[in-house]
């Protein structure tokens, strides 16, 4: 095991990694930014060195900054946790070539799976579904018409060159295809200067369902079931829960292998998440795979009762995972996670500011992950999160309610946050009932 | 015997470390190792104390007030980057500056190594260097005092 690990990190994620490392007894080095010489890693660790200035891109994501805070202080591993430098893979080449360990995957799979076109086909000719489609720019009309009829109608074009929604055309049939094609052309040309488009079997109201991974350095790749998150905004997650509602025991058998033959595939090693779309008629597709721990672990964490970031450092040090060999992973009750943010629960304007008071819920299946404290000054330059919920229930329903009461135990003031967001989501009735979708949130649309 | 390797690894290390000397016994083979400067251990600060900010040594005892007078006006000069603070070019060489020296706008102070890059450090205000703040081989943060300097 190490004897001292950096955290290249900030806010409820280092808070987080720092209780693993003292769990095993390994010292921590906390990092921070001017803005955050107050936030609660800083207090906790062992050590703390200033980096930077507060923008996150002359401090956070600074290489050589964090870098030397290793080797002034004399860890010998690094845990990027997620978002800043985790899925930077020239950032975990660095770190192994100045003689240390990265807490991650090795640099090859992040970059990997860092390539959407590359990770697809890495993934297909594993035989993990993708989502059917042209994979490059389409030549013409009729090719976009042949290939719409063998796929299947809704399809969706969408601009090579493209992101963020614009340049992308529906068509439920020929007609509307052949016009949104054109249509679909001429917006690409106009917002990124490249007509060219390509062309997606279209999923009506998906799930967002995805598997939990880990891998060690003897081979072993195992799987610890999924974690549904429909429910987002622009994609961003807003409440996780485990298992999903809409999983049969035989789907999830299935999804599961599926999870495991994509990191197979990747040459995966430590902790990783692998993201699908779930149709409605129970077909599945690989969207993404995530090369680090992320922010909804906990979810898994309450239902299997693994430790996922001791995981992570034991699978760093070159240990092998520490789940009994002939024992599966199986889930027991319940979780669900509700990231709770610094913003309006209305307008979702980031809300920073000083908490002048806090009082954290507590009780039976109720556990938060946070960084703050009363008189902690929430800094603007960072993200909004500011502590995740979560509740642990023998069933979905006892969660739902057990959610409830905590959210109404959670007492924070001076700031404005989404706890009312996550009660008026918990009193829908598709909520109660389970009926999912990444569209869900749409309801609130202003 | 000592192979040229291990020599190298613990001048290095007492570079790093500002210990004042090394002396090892191995089968026979005696090898001293004197860092340079000295260091007053009084005053050597491990790599976590660095992190809160350290009194200045006062050229002679005052109360805190005739401290916080006495540092009226002077000009701070920051380090811009988290690394190893080092008052001279090479272990032989003499420091940069001194107490005392006259210094101008763009003179270098000191390096602060970061990722085996010697970054220099240089004076952003004409004057009188009053006080060095870090020993040499101390870690430095960023935004961390190394100089002050009484202005022209």
């Amino acid at each position: 095991m190490f004897s001292k690990v950096l955290i290249a990190n900030r806010g409820e994620i280092a808070v987080r990694i720092i209780a693993a490392c003292r769990e095993l007894g390994v010292a921590t080095v906390a990092v921070h930014s001017e803005a955050d010489r107050e936030c609660l890693h800083v207090k906790l660790a062992d050590q703390s060195v200033c980096i930077g200035p507060p923008p996150s891109d002359a401090s956070y994501l600074d290489v050589s900054s964090v870098m030397a805070a290793a080797q002034i202080t004399g860890a010998d591993a690094i845990h990027p946790g997620y978002g800043f430098l985790a899925e930077n893979a020239h950032f975990a080449e660095v770190v192994g070539e100045c003689g240390l360990t990265f807490i991650g995957p090795p640099p090859d799979a992040i970059r990997l799976m860092g390539n959407k076109a590359q990770a697809r086909q890495s993934v297909a000719a594993a035989e993990v579904p993708v989502v059917p489609g042209s994979e490059r720019a389409l030549a013409n009309r009729d090719e976009a018409l042949d290939l719409a009829r063998a796929i299947g109608y809704p399809v969706i074009l969408k601009a090579s060159a493209g992101g963020g929604g614009r340049g992308m055309r529906m068509a439920a049939g020929d007609d509307e295809l052949r016009a949104a094609y054109d249509t679909a052309r001429s917006e690409a040309e106009r917002a990124f200067g490249d007509d060219s488009v390509y062309l997606e079997k279209y999923l009506v109201r998906p799930r967002h369902i995805e598997f939990q991974v880990l891998a060690d350095s003897r081979g072993r790749i195992i799987h610890l079931g999924e974690r549904e998150c429909s429910i987002q905004r622009r994609h961003q997650k807003i409440m996780e829960e485990s298992p999903s509602p809409a999983l049969s025991p035989e789907l999830r058998d299935e999804m599961g292998h599926a999870a495991v033959a994509a990191a197979r595939a990747a040459k995966y090693l430590n902790a990783g998440t692998v993201e699908f779309l779930l149709a409605e008629d129970g077909s599945y597709y690989f969207m993404e795979m995530n090369t680090r721990i992320q922010v909804e672990h906990p979810v898994t964490e309450l239902v299997t009762g693994v430790d996922l970031v001791k995981e992570q450092l034991r699978i760093a040090a070159g240990e092998p995972m520490s789940i009994p060999k002939r024992r599966q992973v199986v889930a027991s009750g319940h979780a669900i996670e509700f990231r709770i943010n610094a913003e309006d629960p209305n307008t979702f304007a980031p809300s920073p500011g000083k908490i002048s008071h806090l009082s954290l819920p507590g009780g039976p299946g109720v556990r938060v992950d946070t960084h703050l404290y009363s008189g902690y000054t929430i800094p603007s330059h960072y993200d909004s999160l500011m502590a995740k919920l979560l509740v642990w229930g023998a069933d979905r329903d006892e969660a739902i309610v057990r959610g409830r009461r905590a959210l109404e135990m959670f007492r924070v003031e001076g700031v404005k946050t989404s706890i009312p967001l996550h009660l008026k989501i918990l009193a829908e009735e598709d909520f109660q009932a389970g009926r999912l979708n990444t569209h869900f949130m749409d309801r609130y649309a202003q | 015997m000592f192979k040229f390797d291990e020599i190298c690894e613990l001048i290095k290390l007492v570079a790093a470390t500002g210990v004042a000397a090394v002396e090892l016994d191995h089968g026979g083979s005696k090898l001293r190792i004197d860092g340079v400067p000295p260091v007053v251990f009084a005053d050597a600060p491990s790599a976590a104390a660095a992190a809160a900010p350290r009194p200045a040594p006062a050229p002679a005892p005052g109360s805190a007030e005739a401290q916080a007078i006495a540092d009226e006006g002077l000009h701070w000069v920051a380090s811009p980057i988290v690394g190893t603070f080092y008052r001279a070019p090479n272990p032989d060489a003499e420091p940069y500056v001194k107490v005392g020296d006259i210094v101008r706008e763009g003179q270098t102070l000191c390096i602060v190594e970061a990722m085996k890059l010697m970054n220099e450090i240089e004076c952003d205000a004409a004057g009188t260097i009053v006080k060095v703040l870090p020993d040499n081989a101390q870690p430095v943060e960023y935004g961390e005092r190394l100089f002050a300097i009484r202005p022209a």
